[in-house]
């Protein structure tokens, strides 16, 4: 299911660390980087390159946020409701991210889950702090640190997440006329 | 309250040396103001033993929480032959702190001059810097850091013209606050689900793949070149010595006008100076009055207003109810809800506790369950001694810090602000339901 660079850069990264179980971490993100998620076949392709047995990586794959076991769409936005972004109005902002989304921008127990109706992006309200406290609000769009929001002038923003949400339908349409699942 | 001028204005940032810089200080430009120079000094002129002595006795305690004299743990690490492990924590994840990722971010070959000397120091040849995996610029600029410095033969083999050899890998993490915990983190780069370890052994004698290992913060070792280059004695004129000695970096968010990382020199500004002061936070955003700040993210006790003349070193912040911790200053204005804010940091060490053991795993949930109804006024007096008890059931009883943490923002709001617990009992909903 792997590319064969991936599958290159991941029995490459078993060389590199004192105990072979070190690569599966970056060896599980640079598959991730690939597919956008780990569903459990792609997890076992990750053990099986590096001679691991799936358990371990199952362990690993389900403990961290950071590995997705749900296909995200074309992104994921993470908006950090921690204190510090809390007192500077980021449920504001999580809450205007949903409604874009046309979703549910419900804040409950301090987490909050919003996805588009198609699947093609998702937004998550989340208690963990990603270390821009001092340019609150915030938010992540997949890698990208969105710094100094403003719930009044969320244009740019919002146009990135449609961005990555429109690749992610078109990838799903090429898919279907190669004949592929989407 | 106004803002008013601060204190030791005079003072020359040494980890942050660049305030408001947005690129990386690359190689060429930190060699060109005598970096790597006191690595050169030290793998040339001086023995491991003077190098571990030098930093013990300037009074370098840990930046990353503990605060333990950063000397003596590495003299711990036993001498003679075999594999010996640095691991540089730049987990960063407590909320309200940012300054490894800002000294990762611009600094990048400070931090590498510090991992080589503390390498050769404990008779490391590899190091690892073990970074949150939501830093992705920071990571990235450290591999190209590594990678300049390789080349000039800062790093690698034959490190300036010595048989001494030394790797650096950044090892990127996936998200998970527990790896800050520094045998949660070896278990996570061991390639295991990140569950603290109980000790003894400590990780001096076995840590990495079983082999004995230093672990230090980003900040702390950012410290050791300048304490090299120019001597414990010299580091010992900042701050107060011997337990508050050398350069801090502040942390500052919540309702300040100015938010941002600080430096001083530990103990020469108060509270109030950070808040009010010209130079930091400029004062409260829209002139609200200060309610109380938390000093070490939300992971020790807040200190309320009447206390903003504490000094900013360990014993300062101690002798104030609390712990430095991290150095991140979380401020709350009068408008803030404080059960509201016990429930979100609450609800973060639910979010976040590795759940090995039973009272942290069941009880952070049971907190954050009380808090929730009391919050939303559901609660009834009881709720306030249940909260304690069960605080109390949590604290102490298991292995690692995070479940005592956990218990902090509890135990501390009801002692200072018992009255507001109260009145959403009694009015049956919160009094103050927005955040800002
Ligand atoms: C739950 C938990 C999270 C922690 N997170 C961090 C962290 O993100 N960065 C850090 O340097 N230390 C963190 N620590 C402290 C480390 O366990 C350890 O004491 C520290 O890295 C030692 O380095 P130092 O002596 O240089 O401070 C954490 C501790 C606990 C219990
Ligand atoms: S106290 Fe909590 S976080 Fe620490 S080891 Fe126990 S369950 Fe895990
Ligand atoms: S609290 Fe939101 S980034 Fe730190």
């Amino acid at each position: 299911m792997l590319s064969p660079a991936t599958r290159q850069k991941i029995t490459d990264e078993g060389q590199r660390y004192p105990e072979k179980r070190s690569a599966l971490l970056p060896s599980l993100k640079l598959a991730q980087g690939e597919v956008g998620w780990l569903p459990r076949e792609v997890v076992a392709e990750v053990a099986d390159l590096l001679g691991l047995s799936h358990q371990a990586a199952i362990e690993i794959t389900t403990f961290y946020t950071m590995l997705r076991k749900q296909d995200p769409g074309g992104c994921v936005v993470d908006v950090c409701i921690q204190l510090p972004c809390a007192l500077r109005g980021a449920e504001s902002v999580y809450r205007k991210i949903a409604e874009h989304l046309g979703a549910d921008g419900r804040i409950e127990h301090g987490h909050g889950h919003a996805v588009a109706r198609d699947g093609s992006a998702t937004a998550v309200a989340t208690v963990e702090c990603f270390g821009s406290c001092h340019r609150a609000p915030m938010c992540r769009v997949n890698d990208e640190y969105w710094e100094h929001l403003d719930v009044n002038d969320l244009d740019k923003l919002l146009a990135r997440i449609d961005e990555l949400a429109a690749n992610y339908r078109a990838r799903g349409e090429a898919a279907v006329r190669e004949g592929g699942q989407p | 309250m106004t803002t008013h001028d601060s204190p030791a204005s005079d003072y020359q940032p040494l980890l942050l040396p660049h305030p408001g810089r947005k690129q990386p200080v690359e190689l060429a430009e930190y060699r060109a103001g005598g970096g790597y120079d006191a690595l050169l000094k030290a793998v040339k002129q001086m023995t491991r033993e003077q190098v571990i002595d030098e930093v013990k006795s300037s009074g370098l305690r840990g930046r990353g929480g503990a605060g333990f004299s950063a000397g003596k743990k590495w003299s711990f690490v036993p001498k003679g032959p075999g594999a010996k492990y640095l691991c540089v924590n730049a987990d960063e994840s407590e909320p309200g702190t940012f300054k490894d990722r800002e000294i990762m971010e611009i600094e990048p070959h400070l931090l590498l001059e510090g991992v080589a000397i503390t390498s050769y120091a404990i008779g490391a040849t590899l190091a690892f810097i073990y970074i949150r995996g939501e830093y992705t610029v920071a990571a990235d600029r450290l591999d190209a850091a590594i990678e300049e410095a390789k080349q000039a033969g800062l790093l690698g083999k034959h490190l300036f013209g010595t048989d001494y050899e030394l790797d650096v890998l950044v090892y990127r993490g996936a998200g998970a606050y527990i790896c800050g915990e520094e045998t949660a983190l070896l278990e996570s780069l061991e390639g295991k689900r990140p569950m603290p370890r109980s000790r003894p052994p400590f990780p001096a004698v076995s840590g990495l793949y079983a082999k004995p290992t230093v672990i230090n913060n980003v900040e702390t070792i950012a410290n050791v070149p300048h304490i090299i280059a120019r001597g414990a004695a010299w580091y010992q004129t900042l701050g107060s010595a011997p337990n508050n000695t050398g350069p801090k970096i502040l942390c500052l968010s919540g309702s300040v006008n100015r938010p941002g990382n600080y430096e001083i020199a530990l103990g020469s500004i108060s509270l109030r100076d950070l808040v009010y002061g010209e130079r930091f936070g400029q004062g409260m955003l829209r002139g609200r009055a200060l309610k109380a700040i938390l000093p070490a993210g939300v992971s020790a006790p807040l200190i309320p207003a009447d206390k903003l003349d504490a000094r900013i070193d360990y014993d300062g912040i101690q002798a104030a109810g609390s712990m430095l911790g991290s150095a991140s200053f979380i401020v709350l204005n009068e408008d803030v809800c404080i059960v509201k804010a016990a429930l979100r940091m609450v609800e973060f060490f639910r979010h976040e506790s590795c759940g090995k053991c039973t009272p942290c795993r069941e009880g952070t949930g049971w907190l954050a369950q009380v808090l929730d109804r009391v919050e939303h006024g559901k609660g009834d007096a009881a709720d306030l001694e249940l909260l304690l008890s069960l605080a109390d059931r949590i604290s102490g009883k298991v292995l690692c810090a995070l479940g005592d943490f956990a218990t902090s923002p509890v135990v501390a709001t009801i002692k200072h602000f018992r009255a507001e617990y109260l009145a959403h009992i009694e009015l049956g909903r919160c009094p103050k339901p927005e955040w800002c």
